[in-house]
């Protein structure tokens, strides 16, 4: 365990993500153009969804559909535990806990490729058509958790601007979603002859691209580091405690589905992922009235970081002593 | 050079808003508008645009009187206490009333 997490510490993009809490922490003038931050993500999504199709058309969609469709319903499920937990043990208010439980069902993009690159460099081998389970897991949960605020927001006045259809939209056409569902197709339909086309693009530069992203990352989360004040002990513990059991859970499932390790250890790294992109993006326009900082603090702020430094590692050491 | 009194409202928010203020402006019945990126801080602590998501927006329309009230008063029941959000009004003067 303590060498996978030393290999995890000193890689490229973790250090540099480090580079990058460290610059928001000192308040570095550092920072990225939007343009750049869109442009990575684009190539990262696009890389790693083609990726993906590749490897499905590989494999045949014969031995994904199990373990896909196992990740979808693990995603959804996530928040019908959580919820209860953050209203009761956590005693927020309930849109604010169906908020943050959309944020925990639903997946950080940026962990799960951080995850692959790591088992890469550790040369751990793993499906590559893992791509298809966080592109199925995205919005599942983000639906559940808006259903979920509704419900309980019925009982204290609405919002005429939200709707589940809005959320819908959102959580179903949002660019991550549509780009990386739309690579997994594209890789699908090309394959491997496609994949020798591209790969000095989508492939040879993949590692420096992630490590330029996750600095970008380590300012943004960097920055949220102050307001970790204003979410309280329950939501620290929360954020580390919630991943570790998802997590688990993951690994568990990926073995139920007949995944190798690798894949195992991804489906993990999913589960144990919280969103901060798409799902604020769902939940400020359908659950206006839940409040953000708490949401994201904890997704962007807390789980993030713990994922992306020890997390990684130690969902790949569950997965190995599940396996062994 | 004929022209005419029109009120100009600008909104600025957080960009999560940007879609149910654009449905507010056309349910209201405001004819168009203008929306830019922009970067600020206020009570709720400061924005930087490097995530579009996270960024603020303005939105600036200009529109007839007793719209520009309408709108007010929907964002003062409705978006100030849900989004981070300023409004404020002012008076222009435009060529082609019929636009607006």
């Amino acid at each position: 365990m303590l060498d996978a997490l030393h290999a995890n510490l000193v890689s490229p993009a973790v250090l540099f993500f480090v580079l990058g809490l460290v610059a928001a922490i000192a308040k570095s003038d550092l920072k990225f153009p939007e343009p750049l931050y869109a442009g990575l993500t684009i190539y990262l999504l696009t890389a790693i969804g083609f990726k993906g199709g590749v490897a499905i058309s590989q494999a045949g969609l014969g031995a994904v559909w199990l373990p896909g469709l196992a990740a979808m319903v693990l995603g959804a499920l996530t928040p019908l535990w959580t919820y209860p937990v953050l209203k009761t043990v956590g005693r927020l208010p309930a849109v604010d806990a169906a908020a943050i439980a959309a944020h925990y069902g639903s997946v950080s993009a940026v962990t799960f490729i951080a995850a692959t690159n790591y088992l890469t460099a550790i040369n751990q081998p793993y499906e590559n058509y893992a791509s298809a389970f966080l592109a199925v897991m995205e919005s599942p949960a983000i639906l559940v958790g808006v259903v979920l605020g509704k419900m309980a927001m019925n009982r204290s006045g609405n919002f005429p601007e939200a709707s589940l259809k809005t959320a819908m939209h959102e959580a179903l056409f949002g660019r991550s979603i549509v780009l990386l569902v739309g690579a997994l197709v594209v890789g699908g339909l090309c394959g491997e002859r496609g994949m020798s086309k591209v790969e000095p693009f989508f492939v040879t530069p993949f590692q420096g691209v992630l490590a330029l992203f996750l600095l970008e990352m380590g300012i943004v989360a960097g920055r949220r580091l102050g307001d970790l004040r204003k979410v309280g002990p329950f939501l620290l513990a929360f954020g580390i405690i919630v991943p570790v059991i998802n997590g688990a859970l993951g690994v568990w499932l990926g073995k139920l589905t007949a995944l190798e390790l690798g894949g195992a250890t991804l489906m993990g790294v999913l589960s144990a992922s919280a969103s901060y992109i798409a799902a604020p993006a769902a939940i400020r326009v359908s659950l206006p009235d839940a409040n953000p900082t708490l949401s994201l603090t904890s997704a962007l702020a807390i789980t993030f970081p713990f994922n992306i430094t020890v997390g990684i590692p130690l969902y790949l050491a569950m997965a190995r002593w599940m396996y062994a | 050079m004929n022209t005419h009194p029109m009120k100009l409202v600008t909104i600025i928010c957080e960009a999560h808003a940007r879609e149910p203020v654009k449905k507010l402006l056309r349910e209201a019945g405001a004819h168009g508008y203008t929306l830019f990126q922009v970067e600020g801080e206020g009570s709720r602590g400061e924005r930087t645009a490097e995530i579009q998501e996270f960024a603020n927006i303005q939105i600036e329309t200009i529109v007839q009187p007793d719209v520009a009230a309408a709108l007010m008063e929907k964002l003062e029941r409705d978006f100030f206490p849900r989004f981070g959000m300023i409004a404020f009004e002012s008076d222009v003067r435009v060529l082609r009333p019929k636009k607006f």
